[in-house]
């Protein structure tokens, strides 16, 4: 089995199911059209992993923000109640234009609860096994193009940017089209580190170590590489604007498990080289773990009985160095 | 083999060949006599075209001031046949090409009568066949009497240097590092020298010396630059070497004009240090930290019996320099105070001359290396991981010493990982 091959079949396995990501967006544009029929509504854009293309399965939840016109919220930003208020606003638009006699469209959503930043609006029962839920955060467009949202927790208002990481996040694709599929898998594989990842900190660490352009597996070995090396510093808001994205990220947990990617993968892209397909994608199912393709002969050179597919560990084949010095 | 003489073809010479409509033409040459060697300098089409000087083949400048008079050659269009006939008989010493085969193979050739004549062959069909790929495009050959034999001949090429080795090693990413360099004594003039090597786009010197009389037994810049800026000195040096690097010179000292290290550390990518003392490195192991850059710290103890190179990284689970070095402090196997005593005591700053210049051009290898591979790991090359954070390398190893210091053998590294930060270290702390 060819390494592409391999990535071409896990891909699958990773990526959402496409009937899943049609119903996200089309619950997604559900609310930006309801709120785009509201006077005081700006714009409605959408945000999180969804809008940049690096959603992974299973899809939980969307991310939508609610751009307000400043003049009809003279109060909004201000230090104190006003964050409180504004979610209290938007719980209150939600239930009117999508709730059980909403306006929009009745029956929508079940209940509309204010988080800390957003609203979160359940879609499916609340208390379903994993319900639908579509974030509605409300925000105002700030001169330099970042957007002040409500924080509850600290009482007040904050300035971000998430239109900055969508746009990095898109260049990024458009590069080399393989940005958005491998950061799919990255996502995925965090959950094999050992250790709590978030799923933005992956994507901003993508975003700085992973290559955009050329083959698949030496972009995912150069990411380890590199990222092992970048974990040391602190993984910030790209925008600039937020700080530390996972401040009790056990850093050095991290590290020795994108170190032992790194050495996997370094090995993997030699006997890639060395056309010993098979033990390549042995290699990279040791990295991702059982979901990944497994080569007909489990990745033993021989095929013997003991390399059956899911077989026990096999010997890597190694090579005599050539005596063919250079002076 | 013996001595065999040489023909040195410019680029703009051999373009000039390869451009022309004509088959065959003249070449003018100058010889440099104690070399052996000819370079030519001039070229002209047929025997009637304008005579134009071509460009110095680069590193052939001396070579024009030579007065030995010029020499003519002639240049010919040949078939891949005369270039193979010219491949087999290199193999052959003392064998030759009877003259009227080879006047048959190059009708233009000229007679040689009773002198012997310089005759250049061009077969560009051999670029184009790959089959015929270890057949020169160009070649010399000696015609007498008796024959025609090879001559050794050597095109200059249009790209060399640094350029060559795309492809194999990450010419392009590291084009685009910069390092500074504290300290440009022994070891730090071997630093840059091989970091300069390895490709580092822009070196930042910074040495407030100047290279005097006893510097040179050890250091890369010679007795020509006694009296000048060792940093000075050495940015020309490896200019010339390297003409796509961009070297810098700060006469500057790393403990009094701190402020002006802080700044360019905001510039760098990384910085080592090989100053002498303590106090130097203490500075550099805290301005980097603080400025999130790798330092790499490097020196020789006990007199040249051991090298160490640490490397610094802003790690939570590592420690700064003085960190890394409470642990070796507090058991007692290592001691600070008569590294002090011994360097700032008498008033001299500097080291006594103990240590001999390849051991120190050794550790300046070795911390370039390990400063390369810092930065390559940064892009994504796992082959440069390093198996620790600080090498011990024993020189001209003494018994009787503590560990990590306890290497018995000249050759021997030892790599160690770090320790980590103390809870109270100020430069540890996040800033
Ligand atoms: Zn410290």
């Amino acid at each position: 089995m060819k390494v592409n091959t391999a990535f071409d079949i896990y891909q699958t396995t990773v990526n959402a199911p496409p009937a899943q990501v049609a119903e996200a967006k089309a619950r997604r544009d559900l609310f930006k059209d309801a709120f785009g029929t509201e006077g005081d509504i700006k714009l409605v854009r959408a945000s999180g992993s969804l809008a940049r293309g690096t959603q992974h399965d299973p899809i939980k939840d969307v991310d939508t923000i609610l751009i307000y016109k400043p003049e009809t919220k003279p109060e909004w930003g201000q230090p104190g109640d006003s964050a409180e208020d504004a979610l209290d606003y938007v719980r209150d638009r939600v239930r009117g234009l999508l709730g059980t006699y909403g306006s929009y469209k009745p029956n929508q959503v079940r209940l509309a609860r204010p988080g800390d930043h957003a609203v979160k609006c359940f879609l499916d029962d609340p208390d379903a096994e994993s319900p639908f839920t579509v974030d509605a955060m409300p925000a105002l467009r700030q001169p330099d193009g970042s957007l002040l949202v409500p924080e509850i927790h600290s009482h007040g208002w904050i300035r971000t940017n998430p239109g900055y990481l969508i746009d990095l996040a898109l260049d990024a694709h458009a590069q080399g089209r393989i940005y958005a599929p491998l950061v799919r898998v990255l996502k995925r594989w965090r959950r094999r580190t050992g250790t709590h990842v978030k799923s933005l900190l992956i994507e901003v660490l993508a975003l700085e170590c992973l290559p955009k352009t050329g083959e698949r597996s030496a972009a995912l070995a150069a990411f380890f590489a590199a990222a092992a090396v970048r974990v040391n510093d602190p993984i910030c808001d790209p925008a600039g604007l937020c700080g530390p994205i996972q401040p009790d990220l056990d850093v050095v947990a991290l590290r020795t498990a994108l170190e032992e990617a790194a050495d996997i993968a370094a090995n993997a892209r030699q006997h890639e080289r060395w056309d010993q397909h098979d033990v390549a994608v042995r290699l990279w199912g040791d990295i991702f773990g059982p979901d990944f393709p497994k080569p007909p002969n489990g990745g033993g050179s021989g095929g013997g009985p003991e390399g059956g597919p899911g077989g026990v560990p096999i010997d890597i084949p190694k090579r005599p160095v050539r005596d063919i010095n250079q002076g | 083999m013996t001595r065999r003489s040489l023909v040195i073809v410019p680029a703009e010479a051999a373009d000039k060949i390869r451009a022309s409509a004509g088959a065959w033409g003249t070449l003018g040459m100058v010889r440099a006599p104690s070399d052996d060697l000819f370079v030519i300098t001039a070229y002209q089409a047929g025997k009637s075209g304008a005579v134009l000087p071509v460009r110095t083949a680069s590193g052939q400048e001396r070579h024009r001031r030579v007065e030995e008079g010029a020499y003519e050659a002639s240049w010919h269009r040949a078939d891949a046949v005369t270039h193979w006939a010219h491949y087999s008989l290199s193999a052959r010493p003392d064998h030759c090409m009877p003259l009227e085969q080879f006047r048959r193979l190059i009708p233009t050739a000229p007679h040689p009568h009773n002198d012997a004549v310089l005759v250049l062959t061009h077969a560009p069909g051999v670029t184009d066949n790959p089959d015929l790929d270890r057949l020169p495009e160009f070649a010399a050959w000696r015609v007498t009497r008796e024959g025609a034999e090879p001559f050794d001949l050597a095109v200059e090429p249009r790209a060399y240097g640094l350029g060559q080795l795309v492809g194999h090693w990450p010419v392009e990413a590291l084009s685009a590092r910069a390092v500074l360099v504290v300290g440009v004594g022994s070891i730090g003039g071997e630093v840059a020298s091989s970091l300069a090597g390895y490709g580092v786009g822009q070196l930042d010197l910074l040495d407030p010396d100047r290279l005097l009389w006893h510097n040179t037994v050890r250091h890369v810049l010679g007795e020509g630059d006694i009296g000048r800026f060792k940093t000075d000195a050495l940015r020309d040096m490896l200019t010339t070497r390297w003409p796509s690097l961009d070297a810098r010179s700060h006469v500057k000292d790393v403990v009094r004009d701190a402020d002006h290290v802080r700044l360019l550390l905001q510039e760098v990518d990384a910085v080592v240090c090989a100053a002498d003392g303590i106090a130097p490195r203490r500075v550099v192991s805290h301005l980097a930290r603080r400025a999130g850059r790798d330092a790499i710290l490097t020196s020789v103890l006990e007199d040249g019996a051991f090298g160490e190179v640490l490397r610094l990284r802003r790690a939570p689970d590592e420690g700064c320099l003085l960190c890394r070095r409470a642990d070796l402090y507090g058991t007692g196997r290592m001691d600070p105070e008569r590294a002090l005593e011994r360097g700032y005591g008498d008033g001299d700053p500097h080291r006594p001359m103990t240590a001999v210049g390849p051991d120190l051009h050794l550790m300046g290898d070795l911390a370039a290396k390990v400063t390369v591979a810092s930065l390559l790991q940064r892009q994504g090359h796992n082959e440069q991981r390093l198996p620790g954070e600080q090498a011990i390398v024993a020189l001209r190893p003494q018994p009787g010493f503590e560990a990590p210091f306890d290497l018995g053998r000249a050759g021997q590294v030892q790599w160690h990982p770090a320790t980590p930060p103390r809870p109270d270290c100020i430069t540890c702390s996040t800033p």
